[in-house]
Formats: C-alpha cells, sequence, structure tokens
C-alpha cells in the first residue's frame, strides 16, 4: 500500500515536474502554433539553458540566480538567432524546416558531449535545503521551481493577453494573411515568438538542472516527452499543453517511482499511440 | 511495361558490371567499406520511396532498420529470448541466414503498418512528430529489455552473410541490386503515378477518387519492408547486433544522403549513398582529427556531416543533384557542343 508520505511525495514531485515540462512544451506548441514551425531543436534548447547555465557559474563565478536569468537570455537569442539565420528563408518547406532543426539538434547535443562529456551535470540550486510538510521532507527547490515555473507560465498568459504585441502575436496565429493585411510585421512577431519560446525552454532546462541533473542526451529524448504533451493537448494550443503537461508529469512520476525511470520513454510513446488513436486533436486541438 | 523494363534491367545491370568486378582493382580495406554502403543505400531508397515519391515526412525509418535487424539476429541467436513471448523459439536451431533476412522484412513491414494505419489518416503533422521519436522510443527498447537486445554493447551473430569478407561484400552487392530493381519497378510503375499525384496535390488526388490513405500506408509499408531487410543484411554483414541502427543520427545520415542524391528517383540515393557512407567511414574522421587538433574547436566528424546536410537543405532544398544536372547543362549549352 502507499504510505501518506509517498503520496505527498508523489503529489509534490509530480507536480515540480509537471510544472517544469509544461514551461518546455508551451514554447514549443506557441512556436508551432504561431509560425507553423515544427522546431525539433527545441530539446536542444532547453539543454543548452542548462550547460551555458553552469558554464556561467563555472567560468565567471556568478551566483545561481544571475547566471539562470543570463542563460535564459542568452538562449532566447540564440532560439531567434537560429530562426532569422536558418529557418526565416525555408518556413515554407515543412520538410525542410523539420531536417535542418533535427540536424541541428543532433549538432548541439555532440558539441554537448565533446565539451562536457556524457555525464550528468547538477547546476547548483538557486534555493538549498529542506522544507518539512508534516513530516516528509521535501527539497526546497522542488516547491521554488514548481512555484517559478508557474509564475513564469502566468507572465506568458498575461503577455500573449494583455500586451499589443501580444496581441498581435495572437492575430498572427489566427490569421498571418490577414495580420500581413492589417500592416502587422509577421517576420518581427515570430522573432519575438521564437525569442520567447527559447527564453521558456532555457528556464526549463535551467530548472530541470537544478532539480535533477541535466545530460546531453536529453537533448533528444526531451522531444518525447515535449511530442507527447503537446499531442495530448492538441498541437498549437498553449492552454492544452500546460493541461496535458500535469497529466503526463504525474503519469511519468508514477512510472519513475514504481517501474524506474527507464520505463519513461515507453509510456510516453504509448501516451502518444493512446492519444492519437482515441482524440488525434488532442484535448484543445487547433484545427488545420 | 516493356521498354521501362528495359530501361531499368540496363542499369542494374550495368551497376551490377562495375561493383562486381570492383574486387579486382579496389584494395581489400575499401571493400568491406563499399559493402557496407551497398546496405546503406538500400535504406536510402528505402526513405526515398516514402519521402520522394509519396511525400509522407518518415523521420523513423531506422526503428525499421533495428527491427529487421533484431528480428534477425534473435532468429539466430534464439537463447537469448527466454523470458520473452517468444520463447517457444528458443530452444529451436538457429533459422538460416537468408530467410531471417526475409523474417527481417516481414517483421519491420508489419509494424510499419500498424504505425502508417495510425499516423497517416492523421492530416498535417502527425506523421513527423510520431516518427521522429520512433527511434529515441526503439534505442530505449533495447536498455529496458537488456537481457534480450544487449543493450549498448548488443551482441555477435555466428554466421554471417558468407564465411568470407569477398562473399559478404558479393552478398551485400545481391542485396542491394535486388531492392534496386524491384523498387525502381514500383516507382516505374502505375502505382508511382498516383503516389506522385497524392505527392503534389494531395486534394485533387483525392478529388479524382484514389484512396490516399490506402496509398500512403502501401507506400510506408513498402518502405518500411526494405528498411528491415537492409538492417537484417547489416548485422549479418558485420555480425554485431547493436543499437545504432536504431538512432536518429543513423536516420540523418540517410537524409543527407538522400539530399546529395536527389529525391524521387530512387538512382539519386544510389549515388548520395555510396558518396556519404565512403565519405563518412573512409576519409572524414581523418580531415576531422587534423582541423581539431589544430584548431581545438570542440566538432567531430558528425558535426560536419549535419552542418553539411543544414547548409545543403537552405542552399539546395531539392538535392545537390538538380543543381549539378542544370549546371551542367548549362555550360553543355554555353560550349555549343548540345545548343538548343
Amino acid at each position: 500500500m502507499i504510505s501518506f508520505e509517498n503520496l505527498v511525495v508523489l503529489l509534490v514531485y509530480g507536480a515540480t515536474l509537471s510544472g517544469v515540462w509544461a514551461l518546455i512544451s508551451s514554447g514549443f506548441t506557441l512556436i508551432f502554433g504561431v509560425c507553423r514551425l515544427l522546431n525539433l531543436a527545441h530539446g536542444g534548447l532547453f539543454i543548452a539553458g542548462a550547460y551555458i547555465g553552469l558554464s556561467l557559474i563555472k567560468g565567471f563565478g556568478l551566483d545561481p540566480l544571475t547566471s539562470t536569468v543570463l542563460s535564459m537570455i542568452a538562449v532566447g537569442f540564440i532560439g531567434s538567432g537560429v530562426y532569422t539565420g536558418l529557418l526565416m528563408k525555408v518556413k515554407e518547406h515543412e520538410v525542410t524546416v523539420v531536417i535542418i532543426t533535427l540536424a541541428l539538434a543532433l549538432i548541439i547535443e555532440q558539441v554537448i558531449l565533446l565539451m562536457f562529456g556524457e555525464h550528468g551535470i547538477i547546476f547548483p540550486p538557486i534555493l538549498a535545503g529542506v522544507v518539512y510538510l508534516g513530516d516528509v521532507p521535501l527539497p526546497a527547490m522542488r516547491i521554488f521551481g514548481m512555484a517559478i515555473a508557474l509564475a513564469a507560465l502566468f507572465l506568458l498568459g498575461l503577455f500573449v493577453t494583455r500586451t499589443r504585441i501580444g496581441r498581435e502575436i495572437t492575430a498572427a496565429s489566427q490569421d498571418v494573411e490577414a495580420a500581413t493585411f492589417i500592416g502587422l510585421d509577421v517576420n518581427r512577431l515570430f522573432i519575438v515568438t521564437m525569442f520567447i519560446s527559447s527564453l521558456l525552454a532555457g528556464l526549463g532546462g535551467v530548472l530541470y538542472s537544478q532539480i535533477y541533473a541535466a545530460n546531453p542526451f536529453l537533448v533528444l529524448k526531451a522531444l518525447i516527452f515535449a511530442f507527447a504533451i503537446v499531442i495530448l493537448g492538441g498541437l498549437g494550443s498553449v492552454k492544452g499543453s500546460i493541461v496535458a503537461s500535469f497529466i503526463v508529469g504525474y503519469i511519468m512520476t508514477v512510472v519513475i517511482m514504481f517501474l524506474g525511470a527507464r520505463w519513461s520513454e515507453l509510456f510516453a510513446l504509448l501516451i502518444i499511440i493512446a492519444a492519437l488513436i482515441i482524440r488525434p486533436s488532442g484535448l484543445f486541438g487547433v484545427r488545420e | 511495361m516493356g521498354k521501362k523494363f528495359i530501361e531499368v534491367a540496363a542499369g542494374v545491370a550495368v551497376l551490377a558490371a562495375v561493383f562486381a568486378s570492383a574486387p579486382l582493382y579496389v584494395p581489400e580495406a575499401l571493400i568491406w567499406i563499399l559493402g557496407m554502403s551497398f546496405l546503406f543505400i538500400v535504406i536510402a531508397m528505402s526513405w526515398d520511396l516514402v519521402t520522394g515519391y509519396a511525400g509522407q515526412i518518415n523521420l523513423g525509418l531506422t526503428s525499421f532498420v533495428g527491427l529487421g535487424a533484431y528480428t534477425s539476429a534473435l532468429l539466430q541467436v534464439t537463447s537469448r529470448l527466454k523470458g520473452t513471448p517468444f520463447e517457444f523459439l528458443a530452444g529451436q536451431t538457429a533459422v538460416p541466414v537468408e530467410l531471417s533476412l526475409l523474417a527481417g522484412g516481414v517483421s519491420s513491414a508489419l509494424v510499419g503498418a500498424a504505425i502508417g494505419g495510425i499516423t497517416l489518416r492523421l492530416k498535417g503533422w502527425y506523421l513527423a512528430l510520431v516518427t521522429a521519436i520512433l527511434p529515441i522510443a526503439f534505442v530505449q527498447t533495447t536498455y529496458v529489455w537488456k537481457d534480450v537486445f544487449g543493450g549498448e554493447e548488443g551482441f555477435t551473430l555466428p554466421a554471417g552473410l558468407a564465411q568470407t569478407p569477398i562473399g559478404k561484400y558479393y552478398a551485400a552487392l545481391a542485396v542491394m541490386l535486388l531492392s534496386l530493381a524491384t523498387m525502381l519497378l514500383i516507382t516505374r510503375s502505375n502505382i508511382s503515378l498516383r503516389l506522385k499525384a497524392l505527392r503534389d496535390e494531395p486534394e485533387l488526388a483525392e478529388s479524382i477518387g484514389l484512396d490516399t490513405v490506402k496509398l500512403k500506408i502501401l507506400a510506408f509499408t513498402a518502405s518500411a519492408f526494405f528498411a528491415g531487410i537492409a538492417g537484417a543484411a547489416i548485422v549479418n554483414y558485420r555480425q554485431v547486433a547493436n543499437n545504432d541502427l536504431y538512432d536518429v543520427p543513423l536516420m540523418l545520415l540517410v537524409i543527407l544522403a538522400v539530399v546529395i542524391g536527389g529525391s524521387g528517383t530512387i538512382w539519386g540515393p544510389v549515388v548520395g549513398g555510396l558518396l556519404v557512407y565512403t565519405m563518412k567511414l573512409w576519409w572524414l574522421k581523418g580531415v576531422v582529427y587534423e582541423l581539431v587538433s589544430s584548431t581545438g574547436l570542440p566538432i567531430n566528424d558528425d558535426v560536419i556531416l549535419y552542418a553539411i546536410l543544414i547548409a545543403l537543405a537552405i542552399l539546395a532544398p531539392k538535392g545537390l543533384w538538380p543543381v549539378v544536372n542544370a549546371n551542367i547543362s548549362k555550360i553543355l549549352r554555353r560550349s555549343h557542343i548540345f545548343p538548343r
């Protein structure tokens, strides 16, 4: 039987895992929803966040908080750079975009392997120590990380609905042609979207490596979980991806606690196949 | 049909003559690499069949390569099947190599039909999404069931395609030529006209009454079959079953070969596959080693290949061959050898 302690751990750990994955997958689905780009390098940006942050700490002696913020922004710029440098010209060719971003993901993986080796890295947490919930000890960073993730998602929601540029992005995601006709600079909106999407991935990477450990192989493995979430939530729906993150996050937590982490990729694949058979458009799918 | 058949037969015969005589003038060390590249070409051709002809992006073709490979390998090393649903095979004697190749192709085709059946009914992006992650998930199975698949180290096969390196070379050549001839005939038949219609004008194809879903699943399954044969032949060629055959790097190498050779031709992947694979195994590592030791950059041969792929995808999205071809005809026209 599950003890009370196990239940608390499962609830908290599940929420943390879900929150971090919500950051990663909402960025991934945002870039698809707005620009119709399937960015397979998103996992690469996620892991780049962790390694850039760690390099800032080791190379320049920055504190964890500053390096978290700087590495997020750096990943944001890398993402918009990838868009302007590589994807802008070919974005109408779906196959080309997919091939380029997949190749880019593998370049990121190989470069990280060559520079840092294959062993996982642990980022010094912004908040160390243990918090007691009743009698159950929980690492403070898990709870703080979840709070940061939820705050970032809340800010994303405010940005999209309350600011002018956010509304312009929403307009472009609904109808690119109409947005162009009313005089919006769609290309600039795409660059901003790519920046935000990468920023969220970078934050996800830093939080992930502070709570768990980051390794180069996550560049590709992250795609399985991100895809499971966006297919379940509906391609292009940010709201759907956040809801689906919590479903997938809790399933993964149960799998990892009771079967072991090596099973998690296969369960993610099962979720995808089940979602495609039962409800292909996802919970909140955007109609094509 | 008659004329097309003669064209196919002539092309295959020329290729057969060139490579069958290769051991006479090619050094022995290169023969091994050439044999491997024949089997790599089969994978590249089967990717072209589904992507170049039917227009469906299959980013997970290597999952079928690996499935064929492990099917063939496990049918020969049956003791590894203990404790699985296939335990009844564990006591049996090893299946002959040729039969195990066929079994590899069939098992890949079956799984391919199932995956195609789920994803190809859906419009848009789902095929690319699902197939992109299949290799990553399949690699994971080799760790989860380590006793069966052997994890990262894999396991060795006793028999092999032939006894001698030269014998293996000719066996690999035979596998390639048979696959090439079959795929050329498929792509020069009426089915391929329908596939092209589907690729270029999916809505129109549907409106004139083509069963597009059935066609797509057919192309996907055929491609999975040949990928499975290739995977099975590779494990028997090098006598090691290993999870690199499932993995994404092989997938990108295949895409690079098709991009270089030009897609939608079947002949393109033959040229591209030969170039890419011999380059990777023969001299690229040495060049990159020199580059790294002089500059200290964090790169390796794979990084260079992926960078080439990105550059080609942006600069020559239809493949390198059409560009070369256009320039050759331009030069010929200017030189007044072949005036228009």
